[in-house]
């Protein structure tokens, strides 16, 4: 409905510890975005490097979910916020919850990439390059729509939410096939199969935070429409 | 509640606006009826063009900014504003079908089907029976043991009268602050009125009395049509179902209280709860 | 240093200044008491006064007179002041008519008390073509009727507001609001100002000198003439005869206990209540 709002509180107490939260999770959101690029580059140019960076500043991103969480309840006791001030403090916390399993997500595509690194290269890895492209794209708009309190871009990336379901299901398929005439390399396509899930959860939780963004400037709760 | 609940949907801001929000549907549900109503002391307009429907034996909270004119339009519910020279008004107010404004409708008789309680509480010099029973007397009701069943009833609604059953004699000025407040309130109910005004009737009282007498209204409007005049946004939040915002002697929105308080549908509304007035 | 003493000092000058007051009326008191007290006895009370020349009597009849006469001033003049000042400050406190009143009264109570009795001169004793204690009265009337106007006035401003909007707020007319809640309320501060009243009215000479006369017997009616002590006073004083100049000094002991009496009620018994 507003997409900003455009001034500050009467008491500057509150428009800090609002602007405070906000800031803690838009940190949250590029630490968890370079972690994923962390560990898709350690994935693709099978470097363990990059996968074990990924995996050890997650510690930092868990701490920050847990700061987001005590801030916003902080924030609820001190000043009993109503309307939109509530609604941006409760997608706060939820946003924060999303992004530390994107993080977590991120992590186990980090373990995995250097279960895969440790085995010969397989071509089908390339045919990740889609699913990774799509919920990388999703991710970003989702963390952009967050800092710019967009809620068209953030209910577009909710149609492409299927998409990726799609991409996920077919390649599934397709590795499966595989793994029949490749017996020796089982595990490697496993381990493609669960990276590939992984980045369908990670496109699921971009729409979560679409939907709390949404919550949050307009008050529309478009969770689980697609359902109907 | 009859209103339905529908998904907000969001509509353009706008700067000034002429009609409020208002989602419930005239019809006899709806006690006290504000038509066009203006309000002017002296040459000051305070009060431009309310129109508002409160529905019967629910609590309505009026709330804005100092000076918004709601303590203005609740005291035109029972004409007390009269009291003061040179007002006069344009447009009506009726209650129940009835204006207030109509030539056969005494000012006495009005304001003794409708109770007020105020900010500073004021029982009358004499002790906690009398008070409670002066309605009663200045209506020609004199016989002891109507007067006595009224001070029972009046004081356990008023949730005092384990605290006052054995002092019923003394004098109402040795209550507490909170037990004095309940005691304008338990005479404010003395007559049975059908309506109960209450302006700021929490605004100096402690934490502790103030919650109950929120609590006592909350059972109170099982009974009655309840209108309270709050500073207190909390206080609306806790007590009320339905909101009306006031500024400037105009009405800005009048919803469920759910709905202004987590989702207003008007600016100046989003930004006075915030506290981003002024 | 000298800061403390020059404290010190000033404080010290305005005690002795503040006790320096005290002491005409002590002296005043400490004259009538020597002077009065001799011929104290309950036969002043009883007695009437002798003929000039002649001892023994009282002076029973000036008391009588002066009660009757100040009883009289107040039947006119409490219900009036009050009715009035409940009509000013109730039902009509921003009218002009209010504005006139309250401005004719402060006026009023500076009028000289002579011309009270030459108005109920003029308007009583000529008018019935004798002198009673009736003029008396009314001269007393109009001379603390403007106090006790003022003094209701302000003991009904003295009730709080919030009684009022109390009291309206449940359905009362401003009749019931006023006999049942603020003139109740008022009541003692009203009793204050008619004792200081009743002490004022109480010692004046001038409104019955010629009202009221003189008389030397017991009071037989109110359109009579009758004694009274501020009269009494005045004239046995300049007699040539002793014993009535001690009479004298008994009956101004008299009139100073009475005064003072009204006065201690007033400030005592009927001082105001505090919440």
């Amino acid at each position: 409905m507003y997409k900003e709002p455009a001034k500050p509180h009467t008491l500057t107490n509150f428009t800090t510890a609002l602007d405070q939260l906000r800031s803690s999770v838009l940190r949250m959101s590029s630490l968890a975005q370079l972690n994923l690029q962390n560990s898709i580059k350690g994935l693709l140019e099978r470097d363990d490097d990059w996968c074990n960076n990924c995996i050890a500043d997650d510690e930092e991103i868990d701490l920050l979910e847990m700061q987001i969480d005590h801030e916003g309840i902080e924030v609820m006791s001190r000043f009993q916020p109503v309307a939109s001030d509530l609604r941006e403090v409760i997608s706060s916390i939820k946003i924060g919850a999303n992004i530390e399993r994107v993080a977590d997500q991120a992590v186990n595509i980090a373990r995995r990439a250097r279960k895969l690194n440790e085995q010969p290269e397989l071509t089908e890895l390339h045919l990740l390059d889609n699913p990774i492209r799509l919920s990388l794209t999703m991710f970003d708009d989702a963390v952009r729509a967050f800092a710019e309190r967009n809620t068209e871009l953030a209910v577009e990336l909710k149609s492409r939410d299927k998409e990726l379901d799609l991409l996920n299901k077919e390649l599934t398929d397709t590795l499966i096939n595989r793994m029949q005439d490749d017996s020796p390399n089982l595990p490697s396509y496993l381990n493609l199969i669960f990276i590939s899930r992984c980045l369908e959860r990670i496109g699921d939780h971009a729409c979560n935070i679409a939907e709390d963004i949404v919550f949050a400037v307009s008050a529309q709760d478009i969770r689980h429409l697609g359902k109907q | 509640m009859s209103t339905e609940e529908h998904a907000a949907t969001p509509t353009e801001a706008s700067e000034w606006p002429l009609e409020p929000t208002n989602n419930f549907a005239p019809g006899e549900n709806n006690f006290i009826k504000v038509d066009n109503f203006k309000f002017f002391y002296g040459k000051k307009e305070a009060l431009h063009g309310i129109n508002l429907e409160i529905p019967s034996r629910k609590v309505t909270a009026f709330i804005g900014p100092s000076g918004c004119g709601k303590s203005t339009l609740l005291r035109n519910f029972n004409r007390m504003n009269e009291l003061i020279p040179g007002v006069r008004h344009e447009g009506d107010i009726t209650i129940h079908g009835t204006s207030i404004y109509d030539p056969s409708v005494e000012i006495i008789a009005l304001r003794r089907r409708i109770g007020m309680v105020f900010q500073k509480s004021n029982p009358f010099p004499m002790s906690i029976y009398e008070n409670i029973v002066y309605p009663l007397r200045i209506s020609g009701q004199n016989t002891r043991s109507v007067l006595d069943e009224t001070v029972e009833r009046c004081l356990r609604s008023a949730a005092l009268w384990d605290e006052a059953k054995d002092r019923l004699n003394d004098s109402a000025l040795g209550l507490s602050g909170g037990q004095m407040q309940r005691l304008c309130i338990a005479r404010a109910v003395a007559s049975r009125p059908e309506i109960l005004l209450m302006d700021e009737p929490c605004s100096a009282l402690d934490p502790i009395a103030t919650a109950k007498v929120e609590e006592l209204i909350i059972e109170l409007k099982k009974d009655f049509t309840i209108v309270i005049v709050t500073h207190n946004m909390q206080q609306a939040s806790r007590v009320s179902e339905l909101t009306a915002f006031f500024y400037l002697g105009i009405l800005i929105e009048f919803d469920n209280t759910r709905k202004i308080f987590t989702n207003p549908s008007m600016k100046q509304t989003e930004e006075y709860i915030t506290g981003r007035f002024g | 240093m000298l800061r403390l003493f020059r404290n010190h000092f000033l404080t010290g000058l305005c005690i002795a200044i503040s006790l320096l007051t005290l002491v005409p009326l002590f002296s005043i008191i400490v004259l009538v008491i020597k002077n009065g007290l001799p011929l104290l006895s309950t036969n002043l009370f009883t007695q009437l006064p002798p003929a000039p020349g002649l001892d023994g009597g009282g002076f029973g009849n000036a008391i009588v007179g002066t009660l009757v006469m100040v009883g009289i001033s107040l039947g006119f003049s409490v219900p009036l002041g009050i009715l009035a000042a409940v009509f000013v400050n109730e039902y009509a406190s921003v009218s002009w008519l209010a504005s006139v009143v309250r401005f004719v009264a402060k006026l009023l109570t500076g009028i000289p008390s002579i011309i009270c009795g030459v108005f109920a001169f003029a308007a009583v004793v000529m008018t019935t073509h004798k002198f009673s204690a009736l003029a008396g009265g009314l001269a007393l009337a109009i001379l603390i009727l403007p106090t006790i106007l003022l003094t209701a006035e302000q003991a009904l401003l003295g009730v709080p507001y919030a009684f009022r909007e109390a009291s309206f707020g449940v359905g009362a007319t401003p009749f019931q609001t006023i006999w049942r809640i603020v003139l109740p309320e008022a009541m003692p501060a009203i009793m204050t100002g008619v004792m200081l009243a009743v002490a004022r009215a109480a010692g004046e000479t001038a409104p019955v000198l010629f009202t009221a006369l003189f008389s030397q017997n017991w009071i037989k009616g109110i359109m009579e003439p009758t004694a009274s002590l501020s009269v009494l006073i005045y004239n046995f004083a300049s007699l040539p005869y002793a014993y009535h100049i001690k009479l004298a000094w008994s009956a101004s002991l008299i009139l100073v206990v009475l005064v003072t009496l009204s006065n201690i009620l007033a400030q005592v018994i009927f001082a105001p209540k505090h919440h």
